[in-house]
């Protein structure tokens, strides 16, 4: 009984964590400053419990419950001002971003179909209803909207693949059922890749993100392309690693391509927007064509690169919509580029941050990104997948040039007079998660050794 | 069991593809919605035939959780509709056009 406590802590803790924002909320003169504080308590919990190591519990359970725990404390703590200034903070907010991160938690670490249907489900009803939080701003019940409908049509895809995986093998265990192989099988799996390439917004089915990003508030974007994103790719690392031969030999191509277009599709499709958070989101769409093509090559080494890039890219679109919230006045967000211009004068922490962020996302030394991305090629290559790691490559370089647009843009010097808007006050745990985030992209960059170390410990004593 | 499980698997792509053109091709969020149940009802009428024809009872309790799952998601689409009607929207999932590119 102790160690299933001991093992199931994190679940529990964000569980409860959600309960009691929402009971504190009934109190009679709750401070509204208490809830982003419980919150953030409660998020930091599953972290320091990976940090202890606990015995009985995978090291990739430990890994994303360290992962997690960051990126639900960074939002916490970027949205915690942010929310508070724009009047849609209560407990509702932080309550669903906790029970949100739980069902990632859930989808990253699950063994079971059921168990993968449930966390992605638990996950995006949060998120569709975070989305909408800002009651006033009809841009994000839009926004929601237009998350809600994809997200409904690709679990109904998840569900039907999960069904025929289970008709075709007789068992709801990932692994069990997908070594059992067969045509119906391999067909659930295609339909259940095609569900979570959904989620992801692989290429074909990716129209939905720069919407939704663009519509929903800074902060909430951030939650949703680094959490909601790091889980459901956990989710098809664990899929394509437990894939029989048979299946691979099937869906393996498809995948190449998906992989290929969507790299093309988010680096070519950021380069003539004129939004920010829409360059930021086609962004995010061509960091998932790379965790796609490290998925192919998941079990010769791209399953640690895939890793170290998830824990990179979150710490990287973190500061980078996290920089975008702390940058924007109350009445909307800063989205148009030319309204970014001279600012790296005007706001040199902030504007830094964004940089920084910038750089790492177009994979630039010494940043988080460039290891990432020399991880994730490197992995790919030594799997024999050389045609698509060529075309990511140039993909990437072509991706280069809208990162330095708006860091171009950040560090104009005309211009610092047309666009005198101040923005609203940044809040310390604001700017020190901002500052956190871009000191983390950094420092991975360039001292990756310590969390590569860190993955393999994990996968050695898992 | 009398009716093997190729039949069952049949009856229920037929139901996903119907609902999955109904969701695809309707611009009314509600008709969308109602695709979507279609489609996750198939996936129910495949899990209750594997059940049957494995003889375990794993497809039993996923059933009730897809309709569990089914019945959160019509919850929270349609107070997201009620909301963006109330903002000025419409039923008309076109109708939704402010947030765009501009390329």
């Amino acid at each position: 009984m102790t160690a299933q406590l001991v093992l199931y802590f994190p679940h529990l803790s964000l569980a409860l964590g959600g309960l009691v924002i929402l009971l504190a909320a009934c109190l009679r003169r709750t401070p509204a400053t208490l809830f982003p504080i419980l919150a953030g308590v409660f998020a930091a919990l599953p972290g320091l419990w990976s940090l202890a190591g606990p015995t009985g519990a995978s090291g990739i359970g430990c890994y994303y419950a360290g992962l997690l725990s960051v990126i639900t404390l960074a939002t916490v703590a970027l949205t915690a001002r942010y929310a508070a200034r724009r009047g849609f903070a209560g407990d509702a907010l932080y309550g669903l971003v906790l029970w949100s991160a739980l069902g990632m938690l859930l989808l990253a670490a699950s063994d079971d179909w059921l168990m993968l249907i449930v966390g992605l489900e638990l996950a995006s009803l949060c998120l569709y209803a975070v989305v909408a939080s800002r009651l006033s701003d009809p841009l994000g019940t839009e926004a929601a909207l237009k998350y809600f409908l994809p997200g409904a049509m690709s679990l109904a895809v998840l569900v039907f693949g999960a069904a025929l995986v289970y008709a075709g093998s007789g068992s709801l265990i990932i692994a069990d059922s997908l070594a059992a192989g067969g045509p119906i099988v391999s067909a659930g799996l295609a339909l259940a890749l095609i569900g979570i390439g959904f989620k992801l917004s692989l290429a074909p089915v990716h129209l939905w993100t720069p919407d939704v990003y663009q519509g929903a508030p800074a902060p909430i974007a951030a939650f949703l392309s680094t959490g909601s994103k790091a889980a459901t790719a956990a989710a098809l690392l664990h899929l394509c690693a437990e894939a029989s031969p048979e299946a691979r030999e099937l869906l393996w191509p498809a995948l190449a391509g998906v992989a290929g277009l969507t790299m093309a599709a988010g680096n070519i499709g950021a380069l003539c927007q004129k939004s920010v958070k829409r360059i930021l989101a086609y962004s995010s769409i061509a960091q998932m064509g790379y965790i796609a093509m490290a998925a192919m090559a998941v079990n010769d080494g791209g399953g640690e690169a895939a890793l170290f890039y998830l824990a990179a890219f979150a710490l990287m679109d973190l500061g980078a919509f996290g920089a975008v919230g702390l940058l924007s006045g109350e009445i909307g967000d800063r989205d148009d580029v030319t309204a970014y211009q001279g600012l790296g004068y005007v706001h040199p922490w902030r504007a830094g941050a964004l940089a920084i962020s910038l750089l790492s996302l177009a994979g630039l030394p010494p940043t988080a990104g460039f290891i990432g991305k020399f991880l994730v090629f490197g992995a790919a290559l030594r799997a024999g997948y050389v045609g698509l790691a060529a075309f990511g490559i140039v993909t990437a370089v072509i991706g280069i040039f809208y990162a330095l647009r708006v860091v171009a843009a950040l560090y104009m010097q005309s211009g610092v007079e047309a666009h005198p808007a101040i923005p609203a006050p940044a809040g310390p745990a604001g700017g020190l998660a901002l500052g956190v985030m871009a000191a983390g992209v950094l420092a991975l960059g360039l001292f990756p050794q310590s969390l590569l170390g860190a993955i393999a410990a994990l996968f050695g004593g898992g | 069991m009398n009716v093997p499980l190729s039949h069952v698997l049949a009856v229920a792509a037929g139901l996903f593809v119907i609902g999955g053109v109904m969701a695809a091709s309707r611009r009314s969020i509600l008709l969308i919605l109602i695709g979507v149940e279609f489609m996750l009802t198939a996936g129910s009428i495949v899990f209750a035939g594997a059940a049957l024809a494995w003889g375990n009872i794993d497809g039993q309790a996923a059933i009730i959780i897809v309709m569990g799952l089914a019945a959160a998601e019509a919850g929270l689409g349609l107070a997201l509709l009620v909301h963006g009607r109330r903002g000025g929207g419409s039923v008309d999932a076109d109708g939704y056009a402010r947030l765009g590119g501009d390329a």
